[in-house]
């Protein structure tokens, strides 16, 4: 990741790279940020389900880039592949076999209301929250190379340190796949 | 002075309670499923009453062998309750007077439960007859041998409560009920009297002890006005218990339960309670002569009144229930005048023929299939002898003709009246004794002189069984004899009940020449054979049945006293009670209980709305929640 | 700064209560729990920067995992639902009505 650069006049100010370096993650950084909270005013502002996923989908690769700013490689692919790739594609392709009509849409009227008042509500909480990642001491957010966040690491930390959390999720993954065979064969018992 | 403790003394009322109590088990177990015989329940039912009668003759001997002035027995079963400076122990008392009652209530208590194992055969609830029977006569025990007024008071209610349950016996039929429920509110009205006497004299003299002991001898520091309060409260209960003015009310409709009961209850102990009250608290008496006074003036007057009743009365056993009331007159104004051995005399003796007069007019009402209405009856003389004979010396004794004991138990009451001045006292006695001898004898020639007046049941008549009839002879022969216990010393006796009596009671012994007890003697026989005569003339040849008018006819229906209850107490109380019932009730008590649940349910409906089931609005709630609690910690953590 | 990434982390997490609470489409609400879950995810992702060790991307990882195996059976559920009232509405479910 450290051979993007954008080309620029050579000026004094920029004659140093890693100051530069600096800035072009920062500015990496307000761009993906932007385009998250973008994404998720979008999702719980629009009426159609099928937008609100769209929506979605741009957060959720926003943030797989926001992994990648973070030094955290594989979970960048991770995020595209599980999450945005297979997820989402679940979710839209649920919401299009269920065949929504505008008519079978719920009458949101007061939406504009429930979301202020949601907002009332939720300021204490985010301004709590805020408080405390505040007081926490900073440190800085230099892109790491090898050794930290590949596949490698990752894949010895799993088996060595995690390893039972490991199987145990896989059990977590088979129940769910038991469940939702169960869940989908009850045919002919809903009124 | 230390009392003799004798363990056996609280089983004297123990007995009948046990024999009360296993009766009563039985009864229930086995009322449903089949009965034991008859025999077999009034085994038990006489043992008790039987026992107690033997112990109560050892007490007696033993008492006999004491020294004169430490003639007390006690026996202390456990400490009842002990509250600031009130100990009430239950403990049993046994001094001259209270053996002499223990002899003749277990005497009589006995020969009238064999009486009635005849009398009551075939009946379907015999036992619990029995049971009843047993109880009062163990709660009648324990209000003699007592030995301060507390444990008296338990006997006292004891009674009370099972006169209620004698009296209702036959319960099917609603007047009868009634008439307990009479018994019972009467009795408690003197009872609150009887209570609130206690308390006066607990509050003055009963810090140091509230046993009789204790009590005379520290009955000089009663002051002279608490003195007479208390006199007067215990005298109310003794009026409730033994059925004088104003509560006597109660006695003649008591005569609804078997004719046993009236014998035992309502002639020869519960009634005479009162009297054996007054006597022992003969140290408080004796220092209130007014109280006595007014005790007296009670009595006689109760004896007038009633004597009058009896006279116009047509069933046999309302004659005999306002005799009794006349009877206990005579010896509330005995013992007012304090010549206590004198009335307690006459307790003894009329127990004896009063019992007899009931049990023989038992007798009559069983041959004559339960009818009461002496002009129903008549001719019975031939079909039953037994009965007769003991009747007549009952009537006799009860008129006061010597030499029967009546005479000489009434004969000393209004010898002490006329010796201690109280001539007016005197004069009423000697016209209420013409007044008994008349009536009496109108009971007895109308019931067995004469034609029938109903031929069918004349021909059905017949003697009872002898479990009836010898209790009737015993009986007639202490009616005959007892006279000769307290024979005066004019004529030579040496009255021995009122020396016995002399260490428990305080009598006020008077002295008067031996020409004036002649006199008084004289007059009384007089005013017997006065009417006496009258009633002969009257009935003897059989009567036509009577009708009233005119004053007559004002006593017949008892000078409407029970009307005038009715009015003056009764129909207001419940007016009261309907009142309470109706409008105090629902608004005044009910009013703020039902604003409180009124406030309840508005604050539920209110909150009810949080709960409609939507679960979007419950994830609404925790969201809040979540709000709330973390202003609460952003503002701690500041 | 790290705080930048937190802060962004809080942003998103409240946006996705505020989806929960105010919207009433089911698929809306379900969205938004997901994207509190990814919030969640930054932020875990955010820590294990700051402190240099790699147990925070194995917890997202394991979020991950666990929030595609809750996706299915919600998927599942919301279907059953649609089939059993005809209506996407969260507010019509009242059965824990008393």
């Amino acid at each position: 990741m450290t051979c993007w650069r954008v080309k620029a006049p050579l000026t004094k100010k920029n004659t140093k790279k890693g100051a530069f370096d600096i800035m072009f993650t920062e500015l990496m950084f307000f761009g993906l940020a932007a385009m998250t909270v973008l994404g998720a005013l979008g999702l719980i502002l629009f009426k159609h389900p099928m937008n609100g996923a769209m929506s979605f989908v741009v957060t959720l690769i926003s943030l797989a880039g926001l992994y990648a700013l973070l030094s955290a490689r594989l979970m960048f692919l991770i995020q595209l592949i599980v999450y945005a790739g297979a997820i989402m594609s679940l979710i839209i392709f649920i919401i299009m076999f269920l065949n929504i009509q505008d008519s079978d849409l719920p009458d949101e009227k007061g939406r504009g209301m429930f979301l202020l008042g949601g907002a009332v509500v939720i300021t204490p909480i985010a301004w709590f929250l805020f408080k405390i990642v505040k007081s926490l001491p900073g440190g800085d957010t230099k892109i790491i190379g090898n050794g930290f966040g590949g596949v490698k690491e990752v894949g010895l930390l799993l088996f060595k340190n995690w390893l039972l959390p490991f199987e145990i999720v896989s059990i977590l993954l088979l129940v769910a796949l038991v469940g939702a065979v169960v869940l989908a064969g009850k045919r002919g018992e809903s009124k | 002075m230390e009392h003799t403790a004798i363990f056996y003394l609280g089983l004297i009322p123990l007995m009948p309670l046990i024999g009360a109590l296993l009766i009563g088990i039985l009864h229930v177990m086995t009322c449903k499923v089949g009965r034991f015989s008859d025999g077999f329940y009034g085994l038990i039912a006489v043992l008790g009453p039987a026992v107690s009668c033997i112990m109560a003759l050892q007490v007696f001997e033993l008492l006999r062998a004491m020294p004169v002035d430490q003639r007390i027995l006690v026996h202390k079963v456990f400490t009842w309750f002990s509250v600031g400076e009130l100990h009430i122990n239950m403990g049993f008392m046994a001094d001259p007077l209270s053996s002499l009652f223990l002899l003749f209530v277990t005497f009589i208590g006995t020969l009238i439960h064999i009486y009635s194992i005849g009398y009551m055969a075939e009946d379907k609830s015999f036992a619990k007859f029995f049971a009843y029977m047993n109880l009062f006569l163990g709660s009648m025990l324990i209000l003699v041998l007592g030995d301060g007024p507390v444990v008296m008071f338990v006997g006292w209610e004891g009674v009370g409560l099972c006169s209620y349950l004698l009296i209702s016996y036959y319960n099917e039929d609603r007047s009868n009920v009634l008439a307990g429920n009479k018994a019972f509110i009467v009795n408690r009205i003197g009872d609150l009297g009887f209570v609130l006497g206690m308390a006066f004299l607990f509050w003055s003299i009963g810090s140091h002890g509230f046993d009789y002991v204790t009590l005379k001898a520290n009955a000089h520091m009663l002051t002279p006005a608490i003195g007479l309060v208390v006199c007067l409260l215990l005298f109310v209960g003794a009026t409730g218990k033994s059925a004088q003015i104003p509560l006597y009310v109660w006695l003649p409709d008591a005569m609804a339960g078997p004719t046993p009961v009236s014998a035992l209850i309502h002639a020869a102990t519960m009634v005479t309670a009162g009297v054996y009250m007054v006597a022992r608290f003969s140290f408080l008496y004796a220092h209130v002569p007014a109280a006595g006074e007014v005790v007296a003036w009670i009595g006689i007057l109760t004896a007038l009144v009633s004597a009058i009743y009896g006279m116009f009365q047509d069933d046999i056993k309302k004659i005999l229930a306002y005799s009794t009331v006349s009877q206990l007159g005579y010896m509330f104004a005995g013992v007012g005048l304090a010549a206590y051995s004198a009335g307690i005399f006459h307790v003894l003796t009329h127990a004896f023929f009063k019992a007899l007069l009931f049990l023989c007019a038992g007798s009559v009402i069983y041959a004559m299939h339960h009818e009461q209405n002496i002009w129903k009856m008549g001719g019975l003389r031939k079909k039953l002898p037994i009965t007769y004979w003991t009747m007549v010396i009952g009537g006799f004794a009860l008129a006061g003709c010597p030499p029967f004991s009546g005479f000489f138990s009434k004969d000393e009451i209004l010898f002490s009246a006329l010796a201690g001045g109280h001539k007016a006292i005197w004069l009423i006695g000697v016209v209420v004794a013409g007044m008994t001898a008349y009536y009496t004898f109108r009971m007895i020639f109308v019931t067995f002189h004469g034609e029938p007046h109903s031929k069918a049941a004349y021909e059905h008549a017949h003697e009872p069984p002898p479990y009836m009839t010898v209790p009737l002879v015993i009986l007639a022969a202490g009616a005959l004899l007892a006279g000769l216990l307290n024979l005066p010393e004019v004529m030579g006796g040496h009255q021995l009940v009122s020396h016995w009596l002399a260490p428990s009671v305080l009598d006020h012994h008077v002295h008067a020449g031996e020409t004036m007890e002649w006199m008084a003697m004289g007059a009384s026989v007089l005013a017997v054979a006065i009417g006496f005569f009258i009633a002969l003339f009257k009935f003897a040849k059989g009567a036509e049945v009577p009708v009233f008018s005119g004053f007559t006819k004002f006593a017949y229906n008892k000078f409407y006293i029970d009307e005038l209850y009715d009015a003056v107490f009764v129909q207001p109380y419940k007016r009261i009670g309907s009142v309470i019932w109706q409008q105090f009730d629902p608004n005044v008590t009910d009013g703020p209980r039902r604003f409180i649940a009124g406030l309840y349910g508005i604050a539920g409906s209110a909150f009810k709305v949080l709960q409609i089931g939507f679960v979007r609005v419950y994830a609404i709630y925790m969201v809040i929640g979540l709000s709330l609690l973390s202003i609460l910690i952003s503002q701690t953590l500041n | 700064m790290i705080s930048n990434y937190l802060t962004l982390s809080v942003i998103l997490f409240s946006l996705g209560i505020l989806g929960v609470i105010s919207r009433r489409n089911v698929f809306t609400v379900f969205m938004s729990i997901e994207m509190m879950l990814n919030a969640a995810n930054l932020a875990f992702i955010s820590f294990s920067r700051l402190h240099v060790s790699m147990d925070g991307q194995i917890l997202a990882l394991m979020v991950i995992a666990v929030a595609a195996a809750e996706a299915s059976l919600a998927l599942a559920v919301v279907i059953l639902l649609h089939k059993h009232k005809g209506m996407l509405d969260t507010n019509i479910f009242s059965l824990l009505k008393g």
